[in-house]
């Protein structure tokens, strides 16, 4: 179950009024959207990512005073289930590649907006081998050599589009949502 | 704990939060830092004995126009740290403005200072041990700024200890300058400038140690 942004919004400054059974319906309809946050990106980490949508959830009651009515929900959401990723990283002295990271902070963008933007009608403003190559390796699942294989393109193209392509679609979102 | 039951937990303290709370919290917990560097100064010491005097010369207000404005940005930049998407922290080059301003003046008293007495102007009475008061005065409204963190989501550790220990040093030396009767517009844009930058440092030392949540 997908909840827009507008919901989540309505539901966290129902919350922050002191309306304790919207408070507990936006923590659990947080929860799924967290737990495929994690997943996809805690690779192989197992039962860490319920740790980790619970400490971001705790985060979310105890750090709820930081939200600022006038901005978009997600982004900050999204901003401590980051903070709470990189520290599991960190707190694991698992090697986190710069790479990753950037990747993250690239992602984030778009994360933020799942929920109110159609992510084909944003792959459709884009140029059509950057929005094949995020569609393929992205929504698709497909490994970096499947996607490169199957546009008749090298693997470094298909990464320097994907990477092109997302910043592209995280400026333009950004420009959106102020 | 599954998750289901944490949330009802965690839903059973649904207290109303103000729309204001980080500014609030922000200026509670530097009032109470404030309060006790300002009594570290009346009771270690001493308030300037010609402070009623001063009140109605140039310097002292010369130089709470610079730490107070120092003060300000740092606190704005603070207070936006305390977000977890925080914004563009760009507009810091404010900060150049009061600087600027107060390197006009000291070249103004330069000029206008008598060759031999430049030294005297720039070292003042209290050249060494200033700095190291502003940033001895600066610790309690530190403490103050980590305590009102406590309840913040910060994610830029460094800079958010770097502002807070910029906010700590600037209004230190504004209260220090109860203190202090140094009058040189040369002698505040060295010995305090160095003051608060030392409690900058600190701050963007220790920030990424003591504000992990």
């Amino acid at each position: 179950m997908l909840v827009s942004e507008r919901e989540l919004k309505e539901l966290m400054v129902d919350g922050l009024d002191g309306n304790a059974a919207a408070h507990a319906a936006l923590l659990s309809a947080l929860v799924p959207l967290l737990r495929s946050y994690f997943r996809r990106r805690a690779h192989g980490a197992g039962d860490d990512i319920e740790d980790l949508v619970q400490e971001t959830l705790i985060a979310v009651h105890a750090r709820r005073a930081t939200y600022d009515r006038s901005r978009m929900f997600s982004a900050w959401l999204f901003a401590i289930a980051r903070y709470k990723l990189i520290d599991h990283f960190r707190r694991r002295q698992r090697e986190c590649p710069v790479e990753d990271l950037e990747e993250l902070l690239i992602e984030e963008g778009i994360e933020a907006s799942t929920a109110e933007w159609d992510v084909e009608r944003l792959l459709d403003s884009l140029p059509t081998k950057q929005a094949n190559a995020i569609r393929g390796t992205h929504v698709e699942g497909l490994s970096v050599a499947e996607a490169a294989s199957r546009a008749g393109i090298g693997e470094s193209d298909v990464k320097v589009s994907v990477h092109r392509g997302l910043k592209a679609l995280a400026a333009r979102i950004r420009g959106v949502a102020r | 704990m599954k998750t289901e039951e944490l949330i009802q937990s965690l839903a059973a303290d649904v207290k109303p939060v103000s729309r204001h709370a980080v500014g609030q919290r922000i200026a509670l917990g530097m009032t109470c830092g404030a309060v006790v560097t300002l009594t570290l100064i009346v009771a270690w010491l001493g308030l300037r004995p010609d402070l009623a005097t001063a009140m109605y010369g140039f310097p002292l207000w010369m130089k709470w126009a610079y730490t107070t404005s120092l003060g300000i940005v740092a606190i704005a930049a603070t207070t936006n740290l305390a977000r977890p998407e925080s914004k563009s922290l760009r507009w810091l080059w404010l900060l150049a403005v009061p600087i600027l301003l107060l390197a006009g003046i000291s070249i103004a008293e330069l000029v206008s200072a008598p060759d031999d007495a430049s030294v005297a102007i720039w070292l003042g009475e209290s050249w060494k041990v200033c700095p190291w008061i502003v940033l001895i005065l600066s610790l309690p409204i530190f403490v103050g700024l980590l305590w009102s963190y406590r309840r913040f989501a910060p994610t830029n550790l460094r800079a958010a200890g770097a502002t807070a220990g910029l906010s700590a040093g600037a209004w230190a030396a504004t209260l220090y300058c109860l203190h202090c009767p140094e009058v040189s517009a040369m002698f505040v844009l060295t010995w305090y400038s160095l003051g608060i930058g030392l409690a900058t440092l600190f701050g963007a030392l220790v920030g990424p140690r003591v504000l992990r949540w």
